[in-house]
């Protein structure tokens, strides 16, 4: 019967990975604390309008952008706002609508990369167009490359994300702990999902848990509530729900009073009110309070979506980006409230980029390789990292024609730039990130050691 | 505490069904005595056997195979059919059971229920009109604090569902659209006007007993299909190609509404090369030729107007073509089928859609989806199987007969019976589903107010999902296994406890009407049909049983809600009810419909 195999696989691959434990780690030292939050953009950014060049190349971007008066999407050169590295003239500047995140550039706790997406191993654009590489599987699809994006695993099916990964791997560093190491402010997504325990989900805001029951059928219904949870587990699927309504009873007891009550970093976000807002002032307030929860490591995971700009970019994008750039300044303000600014490091991962060449709606349609940010005190920011595509049609850097950026950095050097920061070690990290081997080096430099 | 496991009335093996009763008789008195002994309970325990006994002797067996009846005899419209069938049966093919519907189904038979299903008309949502898209228009400046809400969100559209969902009599053909709303999706999220989503909807009700190429002729040119997916005013490139053609519906037809991204065998198998690799159904060519295809429609007039390049959001009525907008250059679809260059809008459109549909992956790729949708997340591949070759010819020679396709669904073998054993049948019961169900088997009565709220708060807006993938994602599967779980990317530890405050709140008494909302009559149940035999903690429990587990409630989880109900003083018949249905209803082994 399948439903044997199925089990015997599972179990084997969580024998494996409990084998595969690494002992406590020896910085598992008092105040010994890190963080790291995905801040996920669904629906793929289009990085080409959030990362502009201002110096000569802003020619190259205009000619296939265009601008609003002409059906195209190009952004004007005077609205972007120069990222200086220095004395020198800026190169590079953001989205006019991230201007909140300008002072965060330049306090050096800002970085960006360029260019990352999915990859089986280094492939240029020639080797792309004669398919002369493997290649990931369903590029330009939403769902497959968001799960790539999450999992850093593009050549096989998986069930699992790096976050929850990197959780396995150090999961001895927080033994004792009441709750979970990895957290999701947007529900069930395969980031957090790893083999060896179920992520928890909390609400993008607010508190959550079960309601008290009142009325003459309450004496003990609770108990008898609980009890049914843990009768009848011979069926995964009546185990899997009993085991989440569990872990959220339990979640909720400890984190209702680190959600309601007044929190230090209540004044970063007072004056915001986006749903991006929100999940990351829940995730300030847990980080808050780490020491009483005996947590040492843990991965967040926030999400804002609508990024699908196959029409009307212009205005969306712009409302999405002026959002997101509000809530990771507030988050990073929190940081420093808090005295973790040292300790937490936010980064973006979003599907996919998009198409350079606007589509005939004011959009623009799918691509691949796409920039990202990376947030933090332990960020050697002020500094771009990975290597800008160029931006000609048919150019370099271009799968096909249409502005379709054939990634120069793999997610999954992205993410073991992060894994080994947050702790994982290189011993380890194959079992995070299976095909870190494919890629050169598996450090880009943006973390501080 | 596996001692129970084979040992529930309703977990023998299939075959076993028609003499189950005498079979399993020793076996399961020995079990039940012996944890029933261990509580303390043994008078309350044998007389729950014994009534669990007497209902499986009262029950009929189902005939042996519906597949054969329907590839050649049709079943006879009186066949019998088991209670618990007939309880399994509604809960598949509609909103949630009643009594009367259970009795329904066992009077006419299961043919010809549907039949009669068949022939009734969509509810619907009338009464919804043309909204200027623009708020500041349609609620100026001195509107009531209503008028937004009422147009401008899909708050009313919402409400009108949960209200057809409690009461209208065609639920199955509202369950069916439920399912392909999820399937073929357009969110309120990119058009929050409740007309231009009702219009939407209305096309899945309309369409969701035809055929399925029917279908999508009618959703590719839907406005709101339009807009959400962006072939509404896709303009043919210009020499030079400065900007190119919208891709976004393109992908999506090919990529969710019809194959999906690999090749599948009759079976929704992957279909795999000579060197074992997937081989993917359409390539990025393709849909750069169908993004042309889709190109020179835009808003039909609005009443008194000349369509126009450019015309203003009108959801009223089906997107017009205007010629010069459309792309008229050759395009290479699937299978290298040509389009030759000079065609018009909707001739092009004709071909493309032909093209598709007569792919044969449409059938396996939509079919398990709706196997999944209304059955189980897990079908076996011989279900699907079994429905894509419905899908594929109905017996008289029809492709995409969508009646033929929900007839084989609800009555094929892995669907039917009294109980399955095979322990990855199943799913969980989706938000939409476990509220409207809760409600018609509590004699409940809604406005649709609480209900749309709560389904919200379960991370299911209806018909507002985040993104063309619908609610949650076709491919979950439950985490650190292998097992197909969609409705379980909902399911998490923020979102699952509010299954037990909803019944909880509805237990507590009625939910009062919003006075905002016009004719608002609030939401409340009718425990009287419960409560009548509440007196004994045994026949409440084996009604439950009966009703929400139809006879398979685990006999340990049934000696549990017999110790709440004996909790509350006998006299107390409300409390008694209210504590066992809470239970019931808010526990894991009700949660997984199975």
């Amino acid at each position: 019967m399948s439903l044997t195999r199925r089990s015997f696989l599972a179990s084997f691959s969580s024998a494996l990975a409990l084998s595969q434990l690494p002992s406590l780690p020896a910085f598992a030292a008092a105040g010994d604390y890190r963080a790291l939050v995905c801040i996920f953009l669904f629906g793929g950014n289009d990085g080409n309008n959030m990362v502009v060049p201002v110096d000569g190349r802003y020619a190259d971007y205009r000619a296939v952008r265009g601008d609003g008066s002409s059906g195209g999407i190009g952004l004007p050169l005077a609205s972007v706002m120069p990222l200086a590295q220095g004395a020198a003239a800026a190169q590079f500047g953001l989205h006019p609508q991230m201007a909140a995140l300008g002072p965060v550039w330049d306090s050096g706790e800002l970085a960006l990369l360029f260019n990352s997406g999915t990859l089986l191993r280094p492939t240029t654009a020639a080797a792309y167009r004669a398919r002369s590489t493997p290649l990931p599987m369903n590029l330009f699809s939403h769902l497959d490359q968001q799960i790539q994006a999450q999992s850093s695993i593009s050549g096989i099916h998986c069930n699992t994300g790096w976050g929850g990964r990197m959780a396995d791997a150090l999961a001895g560093i927080n033994l004792g702990a009441a709750l979970p190491m990895v957290i999701s402010t947007s529900g069930n997504v395969q980031f957090t999902a790893g083999n060896l325990g179920q992520a928890l989900a909390i609400p993008a805001s607010g508190s959550f848990g079960l309601a008290g029951v009142g009325g003459g059928y309450a004496s003990g219904i609770t108990a008898q509530f609980n009890k049914l949870l843990s009768l009848d587990r011979n069926k995964q699927s009546v185990i899997a729900a009993q085991n989440v309504v569990a872990a959220g009873e339990k979640a909720s007891s400890l984190l209702t009073p680190i959600l309601t009550g007044a929190s230090v970093t209540d004044a970063a976000f007072a004056s915001l009110n986006t749903g991006i807002a929100n999940q990351l002032h829940q995730v300030a307030r847990v980080i808050g309070a780490n020491a009483s929860l005996g947590l040492r490591r843990q991965v967040f995971f926030v999400g804002l979506g609508s990024f699908d700009t196959h029409a009307a970019q212009i205005s969306t994008q712009a409302n999405l980006l002026g959002q997101l750039a509000a809530a990771m300044r507030a988050f990073n303000d929190a940081m420093h409230l808090l005295g973790t600014s040292t300790q937490v490091t936010s980064f973006t991962l979003s599907d996919f980029a998009r198409t350079l060449k606007p589509n005939s709606g004011g959009g623009s349609d799918h691509a691949w390789g796409n920039h990202q940010l990376i947030m933090g005190g332990a960020v050697r920011g002020r500094n771009f990292y990975g290597k800008f595509p160029s931006l000609a049609l048919n150019g370099a850097d271009d799968a096909d024609g249409e502005g379709r950026w054939v990634p120069s950095t793999s997610i999954d050097q992205y993410a073991a730039t992060l894994a080994q920061w947050f702790g994982v070690s290189s011993a380890a990290m194959p079992t995070v990130l299976p095909n870190i081997g494919s890629f050169a080096t598996a450090d880009l430099g943006f973390m501080q050691s | 505490m596996t001692l129970h496991t084979d040992l529930r009335p309703g977990a023998m093996p299939d075959a076993a069904n028609k003499h189950s009763p005498i079979f399993s008789t020793p076996r399961l008195s020995r079990a039940s005595g012996r944890i029933a002994a261990r509580r303390g309970l043994v008078p309350f325990a044998l007389a729950f056997v014994l009534m669990l006994f007497a209902a499986l002797a009262r029950a009929q067996s189902t005939p042996v195979s519906w597949i054969a009846a329907l590839k050649g005899a049709t079943p006879s419209a009186t066949a019998p059919v088991s209670t618990a069938d007939a309880r399994r049966f509604l809960e598949q093919s509609s909103f949630g059971l009643t009594a009367a519907e259970v009795l329904r189904v066992q009077q006419l038979g299961l043919l010809a229920y549907l039949q009669d299903q068949f022939a009734r008309p969509a509810s619907g949502y009338p009464g919804f009109v043309y909204t200027n898209s623009n708020s500041s228009v349609g609620c100026p400046p001195g509107s009531p604090a209503t008028c937004s809400r009422d147009n401008y969100s899909l708050f009313q559209l919402q409400r009108k569902f949960f209200v057809n969902a409690v009461s209208g009599a065609d639920q199955l053909r509202q369950r069916v659209a439920f399912a392909l709303s999820q399937i073929l999706v357009v969110s309120g999220m990119k058009i929050p006007l409740p007309y231009a989503m009702a219009n939407y909807q209305q096309v899945l009700l309309n369409d969701a007993f035809g055929n399925f190429r029917t279908l999508l002729d009618d959703v590719t040119l839907s406005p709101a299909m339009g807009r959400y997916l962006d072939m509404v005013n896709n303009n043919v490139a210009p020499p030079g190609g400065a900007t190119g053609a919208n891709e976004n519906y393109a992908r999506e037809l090919l990529q969710l509404f019809t194959l999906g991204l690999v090749q599948l065998n009759p079976d929704g198998s992957t279909k795999l090369d000579a060197n074992g690799q997937a081989i993917p159904s359409y390539t990025q060519d393709n849909i750069e030729d169908f993004a042309k295809v889709f190109t020179g429609w835009t808003f039909a007039p609005l009443p008194g107007q000349l369509a126009k390049w450019v015309d203003p959001e009108n959801y009223g009525a089906n997107m017009v073509a205007i010629e010069a907008h459309h792309d008229q250059t050759a395009k290479t679809l699937l299978n290298g089928f040509v389009v030759p260059a000079g065609g018009t809008a909707a001739s092009d459109l004709k071909a493309a859609l032909d093209n598709v549909f007569a792919q044969p992956n449409v059938g396996p790729f939509i079919c398990r989806q709706l196997i999944q949708h209304l059955v189980t997340s897990n079908p076996s591949a011989a279900y699907v199987q079994r429905v894509a070759a419905v899908f594929a010819n109905d017996g008289a020679g029809v492709r995409g007969n969508m009646k033929a396709v929900i007839t084989q669904i609800l009555l094929d073998s892995e669907a039917r019976g009294d109980s399955k054993s095979d322990p990855s049948f199943g799913k969980l019961r989706e938000p939409a589903l476990f509220l409207a169900g809760m409600l018609r088997m509590m004699g409940g009565t809604t406005d649709g107010v609480f209900p749309l709220w709560q389904s919200n708060a379960m991370e299911q807006n209806i018909f507002d999902a985040p993104t063309v993938f619908s609610y949650y994602p076709p491919g979950y599967t439950l985490p650190g296994s292998t097992l197909s779980a969609p409705p379980f990317a909902l399911f998490d530890t923020a979102s699952a406890v509010l299954r037990a405050n909803v019944i909880n709140r509805l237990l507590s008494g009625p939910v009062a009407p919003d006075p905002s909302v016009s004719g608002a009559t609030g939401t409340q149940i009718d425990l009287t049909a419960w409560q009548a035999s509440a007196s004994s903690a045994v026949m409440l429990t084996n009604q439950i049983n009966q009703v929400l587990f139809h006879n398979t409630m685990p006999l340990d989880m049934a000696l549990v809600l017999m110790q709440a109900i004996n909790a509350v003083p006998s006299v107390d018949l409300f409390n008694r009810t209210r504590a066992a249905l809470y239970l019931a209803f808010s526990s894991a082994q009700y949660q997984v419909e199975q």
